[in-house]
């Protein structure tokens, strides 16, 4: 019997005035504490001209406040042993600070500072903009980079899901500081935001501390929701990027359902059969463990043999219909075509005949012990709290983990089936140029 | 209760009869999970001539077929029991681990022994673990921020050093590597002779012997006799490498030379000095000058690798290629300062007491604490080494950082290397 994600984690949630949701998770033990501070607010945001502006938000967000001058949050978190980051998604942007149990008035302070009043001063705008596009040079470096966003523009003409939270090259060149002012004051408060504390802190004292703190500032934040709607696929397409790399690299994409639809819990059976695991549930830090599947269909059916060095799949619902992707790097002298093929293959079978009873056991398992897993330490704690709250109302995770144990193989055959229809799949190529000489 | 009992940052530990180093540190309170590691002394360093990659094969076919059960079988049974096999290949050693709820330590260390001392080593599965060396030979010549490590530890290391090369060997090298030459390097170099198994648990240290005994039964007591690699170095005159990469986007920079052993007098101080340079999260003196104050780069930094045999140190950065040659002077004049002028004690005792404010996030999980005992158990620290660590910086002084660092970061014969788009430098 799985124990309750919400019983594990024992969170306390309420909603301030303004309309901050606010999760204490106490852990009495723990010799940490941390702070999330999770915005629906991504790049689903954003729109042309604008694109990449929640992440550059994100970094501006480290840059200065009333209280804090630009490097003063840093060197409060870091100085008493704490780390701090950020990072960006399509749906969301969350903040997180983990500090000695008896620092967590620091980050507390902090993001009550920076919520609605960060500075974003044109010369750190300025400053930062090169230092955005050296990230984005530095990803840019990676075939599966390229490849990733190169499927997502193929996938979607309409929706925002089209651009990659670090946005266009152009957009980075001419953003201006006004425009990234005016984004945060439109999204950024607490009508849009999750603060979720974590680990070794008294809960009424600390409850006390946030309502002071945070119920001050003011009600702000319009409506994140994005109401551009994709239209289906109406046929199969296609891209061949070629530049740098090992060995050529499939990906190939299939439009799948949003978080909130019924469908999604066959949907992360399905990924777990064909790529051995979902990230929503799994041990381990953030995103879970990775590494190798060998039980699962594509790693049968790709790197046993001989076919591909690396196969897998993923789904990842969001807030909004996105992609099941399964990508595939090949082994050294095999052709890609041979590798789409063997991916077309295994696609085509689950659809027809879905997963064994076998298999439908193993997924099972590996969900329930990755439940029991996922909350160990403080900050693993903050992280899915705050997670489960951007995508979900209260006790979303127990549902969908329910939900997922409920699964029948026949639903997972009509899931595969609905997917994986003819005139719905996107695909990139990546062809490598040119070849090192390794010897 | 003995403080060793319930505080993780003491690790207790016993060396049996047959040479194999037992050690227990506790778990951290409230962790749900356990986690336990074999180090053994099989790295790179012991590749056969000729067949340079065989320590990493296998390492990569470690979590393969083992004892009674085949590779899915394996793989179906860490799932059921909640388990998870990482293994790690260095030059000096081979690491296998398994975490995994407390609960299920037994039978998970059952599965750790077989993984250790019973591998298989099937054809079909040395074949596939040998096409993703193959691969992972390419990404290493390919991607500008391996290819510019790469380079960089060529030019401080001599031939024949076990730090010079990755463990990955060369096409042909791993081409000829058979199964009989896996099988034979593992029955040579797997041995309780120099091995250690340590275990991050809340049981007692009487509990995981008896545990440890019964999951390695049949360990082979006697390594064979063998040369040592003879690791010496000597630092060489300065030298920067241009490797022109066509099609990427970003360049990558390392400076880097030699450094000291773990076990060195010295660590502490150069671990202090490395902290102020470019370890210490956001604090350090890379990251401030090279991003925060100029913009010029995403990422700035340092790392200090000091093994059993020697180490080396390294300043990175990662920034387009018409600021790279701007940045290579910003890192190469950090390097200078730190080796030429003290320290002031303001700066100093930021990144000190952030090194020791930071111990309680090192605790968080089983998995985090287990590493700061497999750090000690290896390098022969005492068995207090990280409850007395805040003591040990304590009592640096910017002096002794001085002595530490003015042979290390010698500018005169560091190693620089500069790896991307072709037009990087004129």
């Amino acid at each position: 019997m799985a124990r309750s994600p919400r019983a594990v984690s024992g969170a306390k949630r309420f909603r301030l005035p303004n309309g901050l949701d606010v999760l204490l998770a106490p852990r009495p033990d723990s010799p940490t504490a941390s702070v999330w501070v999770w915005y629906r607010v991504g790049s689903k945001n954003e729109w042309p001209g604008v694109t990449g502006a929640s992440h550059w938000v994100e970094h501006m967000l480290f840059q200065g406040s009333p209280k804090y001058a630009k490097g003063e949050i840093d060197r409060a978190v870091v100085e008493v042993g704490g780390t701090l980051n950020a990072f960006t998604d399509t749906d969301f942007t969350a903040y997180f600070a983990t500090v000695p149990r008896e620092k967590l008035a620091i980050p507390l302070g902090i993001e009550a500072d920076r919520m609605t009043r960060a500075l974003l001063a044109d010369a750190e705008v300025e400053r930062e903009r090169t230092v955005i596009r050296s990230e984005r040079e530095g990803d840019e470096n990676w075939p599966e980079y390229r490849a990733d966003e190169e499927l997502y523009q193929l996938a979607f003409r309409h929706h925002p899901y089209r651009w990659d939270p670090l946005g266009r090259k152009e957009d980075i060149r001419s953003l201006t500081p006004v425009a990234l002012r005016d984004y945060y004051r439109r999204f950024y408060g607490p009508k849009n935001a999750v603060l979720v504390v974590a680990g070794g802190f008294p809960r009424a004292e600390v409850e006390r501390t946030v309502r002071r703190t945070f119920g001050r500032l003011p009600a702000v934040g319009v409506d994140p929701m994005v109401r551009e709607v994709e239209p289906e696929p109406n046929g199969d397409r296609s891209s061949t990027l070629r530049g740098p790399g090992t060995t050529p690299l499939l990906a190939v994409g299939w439009r799948a359902p949003a978080i909130d639809d019924p469908a999604t819990p066959s949907a992360v059976v399905l990924d777990v059969v064909l790529g051995g695991e979902t990230r929503l549930f799994s041990a381990g830090a953030s995103w879970g463990r990775s590494g190798e599947h060998p039980s699962s269909r594509l790693y049968r059916a790709l790197v046993d043999t001989g076919l591909a060095v690396r196969a897998t799949s993923e789904f990842r619902p969001r807030m909004h219909p996105s992609l099941f992707t399964v990508s595939a790097q090949a082994a050294p002298s095999v052709d890609l075509g041979r590798v789409e093929a063997a991916v077309t293959k295994v696609v085509g079978g689950i659809a027809r005949e879905g997963p064994t009873a076998s298999e439908l056991a193993d997924v099972r398992t590996k969900v329930r012990r990755g439940a029991e897993l996922a909350y160990e330490g403080a900050s693993r704690v903050g992280f899915r709290l705050g997670y489960f709250a951007m995508l979900g109302p209260p006790g979303f995770e127990s549902r969908l983990l329910r939900a997922i144990l409920r699964v029948r193989r026949a639903e997972v055959r009509a899931r595969a089936a609905a997917i994986f229809a003819t005139g719905r799949r996107v695909m990139v190529r990546y062809e490598p140029t040119g070849g090192p000489d390794v010897d | 209760m003995s403080t060793e009992r319930t505080d993780p940052l003491v690790i207790a530990r016993t060396v049996r009869s047959d040479g194999l180093t037992v050690v227990r540190q506790a778990a951290p309170a409230g962790s749900a999970g356990f986690a336990a590691t074999y180090v053994g002394p099989s790295g790179w360093a012991y590749d056969p001539a000729g067949r340079e990659g065989t320590a990493v094969l296998a390492s990569l076919l470690a979590p393969s077929a083992a004892g009674r059960r085949d590779r899915v079988t394996l793989a179906r049974e860490l799932d059921r029991l909640g388990g998870s096999v990482h293994r790690h290949c260095a030059p000096e050693t081979n690491e296998v681990a398994v975490t995994g709820p407390a609960a299920e330590l037994r039978a998970l260390l059952g599965i750790l022994g077989d993984v250790v001392l019973r591998p298989r080593f099937e054809s079909d599965d040395l074949e596939r673990v040998r096409r993703q060396v193959l691969e992972r030979q390419l990404r290493e010549a390919t991607q500008p921020g391996h290819r510019a490590e790469r380079e960089l530890l060529h030019a401080v290391f001599p031939s024949g050093h076990p730090y010079r090369a990755s463990g990955l060997g060369t096409r042909r090298t791993v081409r000829a590597v058979r199964r009989t030459d896996v099988v034979r390097f593992h029955r040579e170099q797997t041995s309780t002779a120099g091995g250690f198994v340590v275990l991050t648990t809340s049981r007692p240290l009487s509990e995981v012997e008896r545990l440890v005994a019964r999951a390695f039964d049949g360990f082979p007591r006697e390594r064979p006799v063998r040369a040592e690699p003879s690791p010496r170095a000597s630092p060489r005159s300065s030298v920067t490498r241009v490797v022109p990469m066509a099609g990427r986007s970003q360049t990558e920079i390392r400076v880097g030379g030699l450094a000291i052993p773990r076990a060195d007098p010295q660590y502490p101080a150069l671990y202090l000095a490395n902290e102020v340079l470019g370890g210490r999260s956001l604090l350090n003196r890379l990251f401030q000058h090279v991003r925060e104050r100029r913009g010029l780069a995403y990422h700035a930094s340092s790392d200090l690798d000091a093994m059993r045999w020697g180490g080396y140190w390294t300043a990175q950065a990662g920034t387009g290629p018409e600021r790279a040659d701007k940045v290579v002077r910003l890192v190469a004049a950090e390097v200078r300062a730190i080796a030429e002028r003290p320290i002031g004690s303001s700066e100093l005792d930021r990144i000190r007491e952030s090194a020791i404010g930071e111990i309680p996030l090192q605790l968080e999980t089983a998995g985090d604490a287990h590493e700061l005992a497999v750090d000690a158990a290896y390098h022969g620290l005492p068995d207090q080494h990280w409850r007395e660590w805040p003591s040990t910086l304590r009592a640096i002084s910017p002096k002794a950082i001085r002595v530490a660092t003015g042979p290390v970061y010698d500018a005169d014969r560091a190693v620089t290397v500069v790896a991307g788009p072709e037009s990087v430098r004129d």
